[in-house]
């Protein structure tokens, strides 16, 4: 950063005075390289009492909903959300608002480390230099196809860079993964598109312009895809319409927080989704007197009914449903999609939308919109890839393995053995923000920036109508000695020298950023520039660059319903008496854990907070003898937990189930040792897309004679004994 | 000539007084219980955790919760419609004339609940008199970093525009009242009024929703007197005449 020039000459340049309300972030290509520090000598364009806004993009998941995050005298305040952003259009959910407790977390890595062992806590410091050294000879003196990236989902600049620097030296492409990608099936749900439509995209679903949502397992008011846009869209489709209430039936066996909100909540043995859909199908044809197209043509009602659980009565009200309502939308996804026949239900569920004609209509069906810098949806790797990946580590094909944004010690499921492949890697190099799982098992930590520190952009994967590029930017100065792992790398390029520095010729991440950012000039959208200085700098002050037309792209249904679908009922593993719902913490996520107020933020269908709980039906734990708060022991084939029992009044008698987002070996003082991890019981089965099958279990509970109380928001009588983790 | 020490006076129900002035709409049917204002609340007001066991035993801070409750057996189990619970404001509030120390009082100017934290002493009389069980109470020392060593970083997040509160003292939603006396301010200065919607409380700012409206229910203009015109509205135990400034949209297939 050769060109640095405080915040007050900048501003005094410019003659803009203190911001009050307005989103400020410096107008000129000069405050890109403003230094935000903590004014402890205040300089004269503040007052007291007066904020500055800088627009953002949060990095909690990786939907990128924007933020304005309203700083103080150098210091994050508040989030907020940017009110233009086309993703959330300026709200926000816990998740986002508890990023401050990330940022200014008491358990960050403060300097880069080397680690004395494996495993150990702490280790030497040591300065940048020498870290940028480390990077640079592990790219440079391993063999090309013995480097491995291994990212997270956000953010994408990192990942471009990390893709065009594998490509530079030979090494196979980075591979993305993060456990939200896994639970909310993206694979699947990719691969259905695919095979359903003939294109390649992420579907989208818009459930603002339907007024019959039928959700088939999705969880879209949590954590699935693009949570705040879909809540938004939830909000408009049920009450945003003249004269009509918009109806919302969901088949789960489990109820969930979006279940919670159901008009009808129908329980349904887990894998009968599919077979369903199709049954659903063939009642709306043959109600309406149409020949039967192939599509429904297999399915047996009367076997379905059997098998499902959900009666015909049921099946007939739901099937009359779509007479009812003009805009009927289907959408499959969350734990349905996780099971040995996922892919069949995400189709079953794309055919019942081709009955219902909405492809690529107002509340229908359509492909997510290209991303402005128009290269493909880079989804996170499936199940049988990271399988892939760990065989290769096994196998000793990777010496040096770079990990961002991710925790793959944690995410990944206990059996598929990413822990005991660890060793077969001579050396990890972690950039965790975090002290995770992950970081503790690599030999040296080069922490990152926290995402409100740093550079960056994010390829919006769905959730807006429009092509947007959200962008970030630093609101405060770093906090600890942290460095961009996009400037390391940079570094670490030009210090390998040869093909790879003259590849790099960026200063910084932010050249690098404006060398991506290049294509966009010209271009209509939000706002349009000539030249690159120009645009990066709008493109600061506004959060992003989006297009203002809808460019989501119809799917072509040409053929959708004279295919045949199967419905195969899903195969589960063991011999337990239990379905097994593994679900994602709807306020935790899967990084929630290490930020206090998300642990005391109660879970909104059970409102315990601080833990883990397994959900029993009461009439099921009444003939077990299981009280609530009594310790059980679950076990299936490749795993137990130990862990409090909810007796939860809304899951089937034959199911049990557990949110994911604790069970931290590692992670900070607030995540360590807390509560118990469901991904311990899965097992390494895939469903036809690839992605983890990871709800094609049964389960065994054992009691255990031990009781653990779970603080819990809902009155219980008689609360004592608690411990204090 | 005596001078005016402009004290708060306690006055008869006059008709302008029951219109009120800040007010509060819920829609339970689009809430989704997914809890951001919880979030952004705490974020907002400086509102301290309390760990696992404080808050087992019902020592959690939240100046909004979410409430939810269970109906009939599995299979034909529902979960009532979400329902956030803050302070309802009320126009005739039970926790105030139960204070001793007059540190549970009536804002004549802005029509709300206020709490005075440096007049509490820690009577909890409030608290056991407010049938909405809205105020939180500081059982330990929450804020203070010399013994909550986990706080030194963390505090950096603090809202300098809201007081950190100390063990012993009360506390419940405000309706962000810091916001209200910016916007106020700003007007003021800018010689206007307050327009409709340009007071956003932390809570309705965050839901992605849009199921919390609020303004100036004396002006039936404003949106947040139109919301409430509904079949839908209720206001939460109305039958103890407490006037809340809070309306409930029914949540349900109710029309």
């Amino acid at each position: 950063m050769s060109q640095q020039i405080s915040r007050r000459d900048f501003l005094k340049l410019a003659g803009v005075g203190a911001a009050t309300t307005a989103v400020l972030t410096g107008c000129g290509p000069a405050s890109r390289y403003v230094t935000r520090a903590p004014y402890i000598k205040m300089p004269e364009y503040t007052y007291n009492g007066l904020s500055t806004f800088y627009a953002t993009t949060c990095r909690e998941c990786s939907a990128g909903c924007g933020l304005v995050i309203r700083t103080m005298q150098g210091r994050a305040i508040k989030v907020e959300g940017n009110p233009d952003h086309p993703v959330n259009l300026g709200k926000t959910c816990a998740r986002g608002q508890a990023t401050l407790h990330g940022l200014y977390n008491p358990d960050r890595i403060t300097d880069p480390i080397q680690r004395v062992a494996r495993g150990s806590e702490g280790g030497t410091k040591m300065d940048w230099d020498a870290a940028i050294g480390i990077v640079a000879d592990a790219l440079s003196k391993n063999k090309p196809d013995e480097i491995a990236f291994l990212v997270g989902m956000a953010p994408d600049h990192l990942f471009d860079l990390v893709a065009d620097l594998a490509k530079t030296i030979g090494a196979p492409a980075p591979v993305r993964y993060g456990a939200l990608g896994m639970f909310e099936a993206r694979t699947t749900l990719v691969k259905a598109a695919e095979e359903t439509f003939g294109q390649t995209g992420l579907p989208f679903f818009d459930i603002g312009g339907a007024d019959l949502v039928i959700s088939f397992g999705a969880n879209f008011l949590e954590t699935w895809l693009s949570p705040v846009a879909q809540t938004r869209e939830f909000s408009k489709m049920r009450r945003g319409q003249k004269n009509k209430r918009g109806y919302l039936v969901q088949f789960e066996s489990r109820m969930s927080q979006t279940g919670a909100k159901a008009d009808e909540w129908i329980p349904i043995t887990p894998g009968t989704e599919a077979m369903v859909a199709l049954a659903i199908g063939r009642l709306i044809v043959e109600a309406r007197g149409l020949a039967l197209p192939p599509a429904f043509a297999n399915v047996d009602v009367n076997g379905v009914v059997e098998a499902s659980g959900v009666t015909l009565d049921a099946l007939n009200r739901v099937a009359g449903l779509f007479s009812l309502y003009d805009r009927p939308l289907v959408i499959p996804g969350g734990g349905a999609l996780g099971l040995s026949n996922g892919l069949q239900t995400a189709e079953a569920a794309l055919a019942l939308n081709a009955l219902a004609g909405n492809f690529g209509k107002d509340g229908g069906v359509f492909i997510s919109p290209t991303n402005p810098l128009a290269d493909q949806y880079h989804r996170p790797a499936s199940g049988r890839e990271m399988q892939d990946f760990i065989q290769r580590m096994v196998d000793g094909k990777i010496k040096v393995l770079f990990v961002h944004g991710v925790n793959p010690l944690f995410e990944l499921p206990k059996k598929l053995g990413f822990g005991g492949a660890t060793k077969y890697v001579p050396q990890i190099i972690s950039f965790a923000t975090f002290p995770d799982e992950t970081a503790m098992e690599a030999d040296y930590v080069f922490p990152d920036h926290h995402g409100l520190e740093s550079w960056g952009y994010q390829k919006i994967a769905t959730g807006s109508a429009s092509s947007v590029l959200s962008g970030a930017q630093p609101v405060i100065v770093p906090f600890f000695n942290t460095k961009s792992t996009v400037d390391v790398l940079l570094a670490a390029a030009q210090k390998a020298g040869g093909a790879l520095a003259s590849a790099f010729p960026f200063k910084d991440e932010v050249e690098f950023m404006d060398s991506k950012l290049a294509s966009l000039l010209n271009v209509d959208g939000f706002f349009s520039a000539p030249e690159i200085n120009t645009f990066a700098a709008y493109f600061q002050q506004y959060g992003g660059w989006w297009k203002t037309t809808d460019n989501r792209i119809a799917p072509s249904s040409a053929d959708v319903l004279n295919r045949s679908f199967k419905a195969d009922a899903a195969q589960f593993d063991g011999q337990g008496d239990f379905f097994f719902v593994p679900f994602v913490s709807p306020i935790l996520g899967e990084a929630g854990a290490n930020k206090p107020w998300l642990q005391e933020v109660p879970d909104p269908t059970t409102t315990i907070m601080w833990n883990t709980w397994v959900e029993i039906n009461p009439a099921t734990a009444d003939k077990l003898g299981i009280e609530d708060n009594d310790v059980v022991r679950v076990v299936s084939d490749y795993g137990e937990v130990e862990v409090s029992v909810y007796k939860y009044p809304a899951i089937r008698p034959d199911t049990i189930a557990m949110p994911f987002g604790q069970g931290h070996t590692a992670y900070g003082q607030f995540a360590q040792g807390r509560g118990a991890n469901p991904a311990d019981l899965f097992g390494p089965s895939v469903n036809e897309a690839g992605d983890l099958a990871f709800g094609s279990l049964k389960v065994r509970i054992e009691k255990t004679n031990k009781k653990r109380q779970l603080s819990r928001l809902e009155g219980v009588l008689g609360v004592y004994g608690f411990d204090s983790k | 000539m005596a001078t005016d020490l402009q004290l708060p006076v306690f006055t008869n129900n006059s008709e302008n007084e029951l219109a009120g002035r800040w007010g509060m709409v819920i829609d339970q049917d689009i809430c989704t219980g997914c809890q951001a204002c919880v979030a952004a609340c705490a974020m907002e007001n400086n509102i301290p955790f309390v760990g696992e066991a404080d808050a087992g035993y019902g020592r959690t801070m939240h100046w909004i919760r979410i409430e939810r409750f269970w109906q009939g057996t599995f299979p034909e189990v529902k979960m009532t419609p979400y329902q956030p619970v803050l302070c309802q404001q009320c126009h005739k509030a039970p926790c105030e004339p139960v204070c001793p120390v007059f540190a549970s009082v009536h804002s004549v100017s802005e029509d709300i609940n206020l709490q005075v934290y440096n007049r509490c002493v820690g009577t909890r009389y409030c608290a056991n008199n407010c049938p909405y069980q809205v105020r939180v109470f500081n059982w330990r020392d929450y804020t203070d970093a010399r013994q909550r060593p986990e706080l030194v970083t963390l505090q950096n997040q603090l809202n300098p525009d809201v007081t950190v509160r100390r063990r012993g003292v009360m506390e419940k939603c405000t309706f962000c009242i810091q916001r209200i006396r910016h916007v106020e301010d700003t007007a003021q200065s800018e010689g206007r009024d307050v327009r409709d919607g340009e007071v956003v409380p932390a809570c309705a700012q965050a839901c992605p929703a849009d199921a919390i409206v609020f303004g100036r229910v004396d002006d039936p203009t404003s949106k947040v007197s139109k919301a409430a015109i509904t079949s839908r509205g209720s206001h939460m135990l109305e039958e103890l005449g407490t006037l809340p400034r809070v309306t409930y949209l029914a949540g349900g297939s109710a029309q």
